[in-house]
């Protein structure tokens, strides 16, 4: 069905091809019902081998007949001897061979032959593993055959750091060379698995989530072989800088260590009888218990928006009069049962709310401690790759790796250099600037050199300019947390920076004033609610049309939208459930030209008492 | 696009039968049937294919273990009984198997490590996850299976790309990462997959053509801008690939002599590529084509009938 080219024929030649078609077609068909009445009388002997054989070789698709040959196979082990059996398994490994040599991609033929392997009362993994070098000498990206070669080495014992050497072989010799990269992925924590000194994980249930594969986790190789590594994959991409696989590899190498798993945050409100919970990641809400004052309380844990059943924060509202006595103290914990861990919160007398977190640096949220020989390492890495940059400067893999390496080195400190890189990368959005009068005469002459000569605004991965568009937004959030943690204030702000999405939201249960102006968001998501602290959103000047996110926010007052594309009454219907929102600003949106508009938000939202239009 | 030309040539296609190309592909023919219904369904053509002949058919493949062949004569396998249930939700005639049979049959391929199993032969794959609870779901029956260790199976494969592969240690494929995502929403587990991770190798898919290819250094094919496509609308990142550009390409791919879609511009065509190229401008919002459902690969319309609406991350 695949790369099969159309070729255009005389009438001629169609006919000659009907004909041909029509005697194979005779062929096949006598062939196959053979095979099936044979099976139907249940013919299990070498007969059946051979009918099905001379299908086999040519349609290897054709599952049923494998499975022919089976059965009959496991007949013939009831009535051959030993020795008869092994030389009938090695004839059909044989026969598998020559099948692969045909189709090398065929499901059914690799799937027989590690059944034939398994079967074997001598199996000889020695020359398996030797078919695998074979075939991945002729192509190298055969995933059927990697995933037998990792059969045979399991069941042979073949040692790992063979067949690291094997990758290293593969790697240095050849250009399409994912499949090797990937399986070293897997080959590493193997070899040099985390240190004694992290952590053990907790004991896992049945119920909870699964463990991370080992292959998904490259901090769970050492520190000592992670360096090296970096310098294996350095190499490879300064080699040859268009071979992606080195980058993907790369951007691996250079992930940060798992989270520990924990209650991140927790927030207490007298006013709400309200608890609300942030994890580090998201959670089913069994298995949490809230605990008052020592007393376990039967509650109902919700997440912050219907969708969720899945959510990093999650809320419970107390029994009323249990907290909202202000001269009383209280002691509120959390149990996360799954994780064996829980956070504290005390709610003290005359105040009327409380919280208890990590802060995103405690978590190594948005970057981990580095030990000096990795800063070291890294930074040359940083180095040579700017080094390259100039020889290349259209290798979109190597300024997102540049991009990449600077945040694990300093995010803060390389904000504006990476700004600028996104920008290089994104060019089909790069911003207009309007021009004075002055410039726009000679604007006519520079714009064209501009154009020709400059660099920068030649297309280095514009396709892709949504994700990255996505991905600073996402970098551009991190650094405005940290900025905010370090201020030690709950308002966070991140206006014109050019936002195509928000993420990062289970960390905002805190913040209660939030400014987005001018950005190019299109939508408050859902995971918006988590905002449970807010009380003051700003987000005049975006393009935005939902506004799903701004949901049950028991706090929020002041909602202002000026200038974005908010059109139906509808798309208000989520401030309703906000029971404290006293102004909205909805000028410069189409939403505004309904007939009637102002009656029907009163109508909608009652507690707006100041309503721009 | 020319859909009334792409309507004729499914329509066509299975009334060949002595054609010897079609006889070859018997081994398939009950997911070939689904492909070509889906299709005509999506393009508003579904009368045009014969019910009765077609459901006949399928009763004729359930086998006594309760699992359905390709064709009869042929032995039973998930692909196919998923794609027999597919087929007979399109014509709202689930009933015409005994579905309690099925889901007996699908039980009895899960394995203790909470894969599947295609047959009683044992080969194991994550497409078989998928195949299992996307039958279940169709037929409401998703409790039947330990749910559980089937996801955790399905992790068990994800890749150090955020991707997924067959089996634990296998290289990450658009095809197999469809399954997965497909999989993990249809058992609540989106926000177990790196949406940004995988998104991105995803993105990376697309190649100056505007096609996509189905992993790094291959040649782009237009079943993978549903396999691609679809895997980034399931984690909501469909915004990441160059709409106008992929709509190019799977336009470049039709036969406008014959009707249909070949993988690759000028190549012979199939209902295969015929199917997911249309599925593909349908995710795309052509709106001349229905609505599809990124999980199942059916008209949204059917799955409202169904009563199914599996979770997507936005």
């Amino acid at each position: 069905m695949h790369g099969r080219v159309k070729v255009k024929s005389t009438a001629q030649q169609e006919e000659e091809k009907r004909k041909e078609r029509e005697k194979k077609l005779k062929v096949y068909l006598a062939a196959r019902d053979a095979c099936f009445s044979k099976r139907k009388e249940g013919i299990w002997d070498e007969g059946a081998l051979q009918v099905t054989q001379q299908l086999l070789s040519s349609n290897p698709d054709f599952g049923t007949l494998w499975n022919y040959r089976r059965e009959t196979l496991m007949h013939l082990e009831t009535v051959r001897d030993e020795d008869e059996v092994q030389k009938i398994y090695e004839a059909e490994l044989s026969f598998l061979e020559s099948c692969l040599k045909v189709n090398p991609k065929s499901y059914g033929s690799w799937h027989h032959r590690g059944w034939v392997s398994n079967r074997l009362p001598r199996p000889d993994w020695a020359r398996e593993l030797g078919l695998c070098d074979r075939c991945l000498s002729l192509d190298d990206r055969n995933f059927h055959c990697w995933d037998y070669r990792r059969v045979v080495v399991k069941m042979s014992g073949v040692p790992v750091d063979q067949e690291l050497a094997f990758t290293d072989r593969l790697i240095g010799s050849n250009f399409s060379n994912y499949s090797s990269w990937h399986y070293r992925s897997t080959l590493l924590p193997l070899l040099h698995p985390e240190s004694p000194e992290e952590p053990a994980p907790p004991p896992r249930r049945a119920s909870s989530s699964p463990p991370p594969s080992p292959q998904s986790r490259s901090h769970r190789v050492c520190e000592e072989q992670l360096l090296k590594e970096y310098e294996l994959v350095q190499n490879a991409f300064f080699t040859d800088p268009n071979d992606q696989s080195a980058w993907f590899y790369y951007r691996w190498l250079l992930g940060r260590a798992e989270r520990e798993e924990i209650i991140s945050c927790m927030f207490v409100s007298r006013e709400e009888e309200r608890v609300s919970v942030a994890f580090s990641r998201a959670v089913n809400s069994a298995g949490l218990l809230l605990v008052l004052d020592g007393q376990p309380q039967r509650v109902e844990w919700r997440s912050v928006h219907p969708r969720f059943k899945h959510s990093p924060v999650w809320i419970c509202d107390l029994a009323p009069g249990t907290i909202s006595d202000v001269t009383n103290e209280h002691n509120l914990t959390v149990h996360w049962m799954e994780k064996h861990t829980h956070r504290d919160c005390a709610l003290y007398t005359g105040r009327t709310e409380s919280w208890c977190r990590d802060s995103a640096t405690d978590q190594e949220l948005f970057r981990s401690d580095l030990s000096v020989e990795k800063t070291s390492v890294l930074q040359s890495e940083l180095q040579s790759c700017n080094q390259l940059r100039e020889l290349e400067p259209l290798n979109k893999w190597c300024l997102l790796t540049i991009i990449l390496l600077m945040r694990a080195l300093d995010p803060l400190g390389y904000e504006k250099e990476t700004l600028a890189h996104f920008q290089t990368l994104e060019v089909s959005r790069a911003k207009t600037r309007p021009l004075d009068a002055e410039q726009e005469v000679g604007s006519l002459t520079s714009s064209f050199s501009f154009f020709l000569f400059s660099p920068s605004r030649q297309e280095v991965d514009s396709m892709r300019s949504a994700y990255y568009g996505d991905l600073c937004s996402k970098f551009m959030i991190e650094n405005t947390i940290l900025k905010m943690e370090y201020a030690e204030v709950r308002v966070f702000s991140i206006s014109d920076k050019s936002l195509t999405t928000l993420c990062h939201l289970d960390q905002l249960l805190l913040v209660t004033h939030i400014n987005l102006s001018s950005n190019q968001l299109h939508r408050l998501p859902p995971q918006f609610a988590m905002l449970q602290c807010l009380e003051v959103l700003e987000a005049n000047n975006n393009s935005i049309e939902n506004l799903e996110g701004v949901y049950h926010l028991p706090k929020l007052e002041e909602v202002l939208l000026k200038n974005n594309k908010i059109s139906t009454l509808a798309d208000l219907e989520p401030l309703a459930s906000c029971p404290k929102l006293k102004r909205l600003d909805l000028r410069g949106n189409p939403v505004t030209q309904v007939a009637n508009v102002e009656a029907e938000l009163t109508a909608l939202l009652p507690s707006v008492v100041d309503l721009l239009l | 696009m020319q859909l009334d030309k792409h309507a004729d040539y499914i329509a066509a296609y299975g009334s060949k039968k002595d054609d010897y190309e079609y006889t070859l592909s018997e081994y398939l023919r009950m997911s070939g049937i689904y492909w070509g219904l889906t299709v005509m369904d999506l393009m508003g053509q579904l009368p045009r294919m014969n019910r009765q002949e077609i459901i006949d058919f399928i009763k004729a493949c359930q086998h006594e273990c309760g699992g359905l062949s390709a064709s009869i004569g042929h032995d039973p396998h998930l692909l196919y009984t998923l794609s027999a249930v597919q087929i007979l939700c399109l014509y709202d005639n689930v009933d015409a198997l005994d579905v309690d049979k099925v889901v007996e049959y699908i039980k009895g391929l899960q394995q203790e490590n909470g894969s599947f199993a295609g047959d009683k032969w044992g080969e194991i794959d994550t497409r078989f996850s998928f195949c299992a609870v996307a039958t279940l779901a169709l037929l409401g029956k998703m409790d039947s299976i330990n749910v559980d260790k089937a996801v955790e199976f399905v992790l068990s494969c994800m890749n150090f790309d955020g991707g997924f592969g067959c089996r634990p240690g296998s290289e990450s494929h658009a095809g197999q990462i469809y399954c997965c995502s497909g999989f993990l929403s249809l058992t609540g587990q989106l926000h177990q997959v790196n949406a940004d991770l995988l998104g991105w190798w995803l993105c990376e898919r697309q190649l100056p053509s505007g096609g996509l290819n189905g992993r790094p250094e291959k040649l782009p094919d237009v079943c993978y801008s549903w396999w691609v496509l679809a895997s980034l609308k399931i984690i909501g990142r469909i915004h990441w690939i160059d709409k106008a550009k992929l709509r190019s390409f799977i336009l470049a791919c039709q036969d406008e002599e014959t009707g249909g879609f070949a993988d690759r511009p000028g190549d012979m065509v199939d209902p295969f590529h015929t199917l997911f190229g249309i599925a593909g401008l349908s995710l795309l919002g052509d709106e001349q084509i229905k609505p599809v459902n990124p999980v199942l690969c059916m008209p949204e319309d059917v799955l409202q009938r169904r009563d199914l609406q599996p979770d997507l991350l936005s």
